[in-house]
């Protein structure tokens, strides 16, 4: 059976912003190589509906395509904006760069936040209160977050050999959930809807989760008919995985 | 109730708003917790409750705030935590907070109670915090019991002996028992080591019942690491449990998607916690079982996830043990290693250690493409982590090939043979002398020749085989200008050598007369051999030189000569240090000069190399002495020979005012150290004492007492001179 992705999500965002519905939310995190085009992406439909959210890459330098295959415009994370880049790009070739939709997603960037960070340069749970600017900072100011969503394998294990590395010092627990998607404008597109899907299922349990007031502990009876955020994770990501099925997931537990 | 929700509400924003200023500055913290204890205490409403408990996680997990500063905060909020998380009917989410914190405030608490030993209610509240939690371990939901396995965690970091003997100040990870004196009243050590140990195990429960509860394995799974790695004693317990662990267990059951989740999530995070660890410590002496363990669950994972196959998948045994299906070979026990046998047809020597059918990978060059440090990192880490048992088939698997090689070769042989067995008489077939000797030919064509000439060649050894007995083909000669380029080249690297050797460290005890030229590798030893081939090396070709070709003698002398030249060049680049080569190097020229002059006394046209070189020398690092230089004294003193050439050279000093001192000192050194040239030295002093004006003083200080007649002669000479050039001065003038 040929599958789409997306096909039945139960409510295709639209394309932009949506109210704000308030109350508790999950704080998220978005992670590719260059954060760029798909962490970024994500970033934006995450802020648009209103969910706090920073981004980062787990490469070693932002690498954005050339004019040709083995000559990159590469640039620092944190030293460069995404606005500097756009007019060095827009100075060197605007018929390229436009072509190959690079202003274009730079242009889409430096509206979201100044510039590229690094994952491995995150200093977890210093404060981020000089990034009110960026969109989708209101909430993530204690400099966590609850779910790191990446979207390449590879960045998946490069965000969690580096909590192994770091040590857990913060002794508090997150999901780090991968979603493949494949690096190019449109697969990113697709996959910033997914990620929205994705985070707004999250939120919903965790939500619910919240609601219930009350020791439930050590009842197991009641414990079972409402289980915690934790634990329904794993069920709303096979659920989601049914509905976007070419967007392959990967998740654990982890800790900061 | 509506103003109450509202109240609710209106206090926890202002309640953030308080956050939002210590987030802002850190500084506010211990006011602001101080502030808010009492209205996010136990009797506070739950929205309170969870605001405070998840206030304070934060606050304690924070790298804002400073540990000294943690450590004195958490005195005063321990007591809220004690009756928080003693309440039975507390909120979970609440409980979560609670945890969070106690976990991060456990070693601070520890640290405190180490330096402080008469604070025992500090101890008491965390002790009593420590036994709630581990109590409500077993029992609580899922999302607190996470929060215990971290607090039990960070209990073992506090309590195991640290990989670091001196633990460093800022970092709370490096809290651990090395820093608890063994005579403190309140903490026995041992006890702690043995209740860390005891939690270890409880934790590591999980895995060793094979738990496919996939939120507790993660969340065990991805505490390990630091004690792994900064905990010696605790690290082959985990690492050998983790080995053991199955996290595709539930393969067995129908793959739904959630168990589909729950599969792939604990078997990527055990191997990722394998890597890591393989990655981060490649001396541990497991690591070559983790990564056995690492593929092994990279192929289960591909077969149980494999589109095609929908049926039940097969699970691996971790501890090696196979069930029936898996010996069927569905699983090798070793990676696939394709063996394939080499075509027939010339094979290059990779080729024949080549067994990827990949072309990309077999076309890539990897001496031009990778640097060789690199290669040689790279290959000596593969090298250590390949499976020995791959690693012996991969190299039977070439012995193979080569003995089919072997063999190969001798087959083209055979049809040359046959025509010989069926001419000749059969008496005269000696087939293993002739494939004897043909193998050998060709062993000896493979090796002497080019890769270019080898077709050419192969023709002959198999025409060969009509002559009785096979010749050896000379090697190639080389001409005298080739020899002349790699005898050169020989030396060039003798001479590299020479400059990377250090200065020995002590000086050793001359040996003295007794010694041996080079005995040892170290730079004398060098300078030793490369003095001799210069010096000596066409000394015995001299002699031969009528029986040689004229051509090849000159080409040796020019040899030689190179090597004076390099080792001219080599002494002028570092004089001051090198002048005891210089000294070796142009004894050695001296006694060969004497040798030639005594061996062939008739020949008069021996070139004096020692002269030569010596003014070359001189010449070399004259213009760059100054006033202070030891070195031109030294140089003069323990040459062989002096001549009026090289003094002639000492006298050019003069002409510098400033060196006057210099060359005379050196002059003066001679008369009274090295009386048999003390008349030449002294006539150059007389000459300067002529020729310099400057100089006149004193020189004529050294000559008072060696040659006072020629002082007063030339007093008198001068007076009348200047006499005469003073009058001769006043003429023009007037």
């Amino acid at each position: 059976m040929e599958a789409t992705n997306g096909e039945s999500a139960p409510t295709a965002p639209a394309n932009g912003e949506r109210e704000d519905p308030g109350g508790f939310k999950l704080k998220f995190c978005t992670v590719c190589a260059s954060n760029q085009n798909r962490s970024m992406e994500a970033h934006l439909r995450l802020s648009q509906a209103h969910y706090p959210v920073i981004s980062f890459g787990t490469g070693s330098l932002v690498r954005l395509p050339g004019p040709s295959i083995t000559q990159p415009n590469v640039y620092q994370f944190n030293k460069v904006s995404y606005d500097a880049m756009y007019k060095e790009l827009h100075e060197k070739d605007p018929r390229l760069y436009t072509a190959n939709g690079l202003l274009n997603m730079l242009g889409r960037n430096r509206q979201v936040k100044w510039g590229p960070e690094r994952w491995q340069d995150w200093q977890i749970g210093i404060p981020r209160t000089d990034h009110a600017s960026d969109r989708g900072s209101e909430g993530t100011e204690g400099g966590v977050v609850d779910v790191v969503i990446t979207c390449e394998e590879r960045c998946w294990d490069a965000v969690i050999d580096d909590l192994l590395n770091r040590g857990s010092p913060l002794n508090r627990p997150v999901h780090v959930i991968n979603v493949d998607i494949k690096d190019n404008h449109e697969e990113a597109s697709i996959g910033g809807r997914g990620i929205l899907d994705l985070a707004d299922s999250l939120n919903n349990a965790a939500k619910e989760e919240r609601e219930a007031v009350g020791p439930t502990a050590f009842d197991m009876a009641s414990a079972a008919s409402r289980a915690s955020f934790d634990e329904r994770v794993p069920d709303i990501i096979g659920e989601w995985q049914e509905r976007w099925p070419n967007l392959p997931a990967t998740w654990t537990l982890a800790w900061f | 109730m509506a103003t109450a929700q509202l109240s609710v509400q209106d206090q926890i924003r202002q309640l953030e708003g308080a956050r939002k200023l210590v987030l802002g500055n850190a500084n506010y913290y211990t006011q602001v917790i101080q502030a808010t204890l009492p209205i996010i205490g136990p009797s506070a409403q739950v929205e309170f409750r969870r605001w405070g408990a998840e206030f304070l996680a934060e606050a304690f997990a924070t790298p804002a705030i400073a540990p000294g500063q943690k450590e004195t905060l958490s005195l005063v909020v321990l007591e809220t935590l004690k009756l928080l998380v003693e309440d039975p009917n507390q909120d979970v989410l609440v409980l979560r907070g609670v945890i969070q914190a106690a976990a991060s405030i456990y070693p601070l608490a520890l640290r405190w109670i180490i330096n402080n030993s008469y604070d025992t209610h500090t101890w008491e509240r965390m002790t009593a915090i420590k036994t709630r939690i581990l109590r409500i371990w077993d029992t609580a939901p899922l999302n607190v019991r996470i929060c215990c396995i971290k607090f039990a965690q960070r209990v073992v970091l506090a309590q195991t002996q640290s990989i670091n003997p001196e633990p460093r100040r800022g970092d709370l990870l490096d809290i651990s028992l090395v820093m608890i004196p063994s005579n403190h009243p309140i903490l026995d050590a041992p006890k702690l080591e043995a209740e860390a140990s005891g939690l270890l195990d409880r934790m590591l429960g999980v895995l060793q019942d094979n738990s496919s509860d996939a939120l507790i394995v993660d969340a065990t799974l991805n505490t390990l690491s630091i004690l792994v790695r900064n905990r010696p004693t605790t690290s082959n317990r985990i690492v050998n449990t983790v080995l053991n662990f199955n996290p595709l267990k539930l393969a067995s059951s129908p793959l739904t998607p959630r168990t589909k989740v729950l599969i792939k999530s604990m078997e990527k995070t055990t191997r990722m916690l394998l890597m890591h660890l393989s990655r981060r410590n490649p001396q541990n002496p497991l690591v070559g079982r983790m990564q056995q363990q690492i593929e092994r669950l990279m192929r289960s994972r591909a077969e149980i996830f494999d589109e095609g196959s929908r049926k039940r998948a097969l699970v691996e045994q971790p501890n090696g043990v196979e069930t029936k299906r898996q010996r069927t070979g569905v699983v090798p026990p070793h990676p696939q290693l394709e063996i394939t046998p080499l075509k027939p047809g010339p094979h290059t020597l990779a080729d024949v250690f080549t067994f990827t059918s990949n072309d990309g990978l077999k076309h890539f060059d990897v001496s031009n493409n990778v640097p060789a440090h690199i290669a040689a990192r790279i290959s000596v880490t593969t090298f250590a982590r390949v499976d020995p048992q791959l690693l012996d088939r991969a190299i039977q698997g070439v012995r193979d090939r080569l003995t089919t090689l072997y063999e190969a070769q001798q087959q083209p042989v055979n049809p040359e043979t046959a025509p010989l067995d069926v001419e000749e008489d059969e008496d005269d077939y000696e087939p293993d002398f002739y494939t004897a000797e043909d193998t050998e030919q060709i062993l000896n064509k493979l090796d002497s020749s080019p890769a270019d000439d080898r077709h050419e060649l192969e023709k002959p050894a198999l025409g060969g085989l009509a002559l009785p007995t096979f010749h050896l083909p000379p090697p190639p000669t080389l001409n005298p200008e080739q020899a002349a380029k790699v005898g050169q080249g020989s030396v060039t690297r003798v001479f590299g050598t020479m400059r990377t050797l250090e200065d020995p460290a002590i000086k050793k005890a001359k040996a003295g007369i007794n010694r041996l030229a080079a005995s040892s590798y170290d730079r004398d030893s060098w300078i030793t051999v490369i003095t001799r081939l210069a010096t000596r090396a066409n000394a015995g070709l001299d002699n031969l030189e009528e029986d040689e070709d004229s051509k090849e003698a000159i080409s040796t002398i020019r040899l030689s000569d190179t090597i004076r030249e390099q080792l001219f060049n080599y002494v002028l680049e570092d004089f001051r240090k090198r002048i005891e080569v210089a000294v070796s190097w142009l004894s050695e020229e001296w006694y060969n000069d004497k040798v030639q002059e005594q061996s062939s006394p008739t020949l008069s046209d021996i070139p004096a190399h020692y002269e030569k070189w010596t003014l070359r020398l001189l010449d070399g690092f004259i213009p760059y002495l100054h006033s202070q230089d030891k070195v031109l004294t030294r140089f003069l003193s323990e040459l062989p020979e002096l001549n009026p050439a090289i003094f002639s050279r000492v006298q050019t000093l003069c002409r510098d005012p400033s060196l006057v001192n210099l060359a005379l000192t050196t002059l003066y050194y001679l008369v009274m150290m090295r009386p048999p040239i003390r008349d030449l030295a002294l006539d150059v002093i007389q000459d300067i004492w002529t020729d310099y004006e400057d100089a006149r003083p004193i020189a004529a200080k050294y000559l008072q007492r060696w040659r006072p007649n020629f002082i007063e002669a030339a007093q008198q000479t001068l007076s009348g001179n200047e006499g005469a050039v003073g009058a001769s001065a006043t003429t023009v003038v007037t």
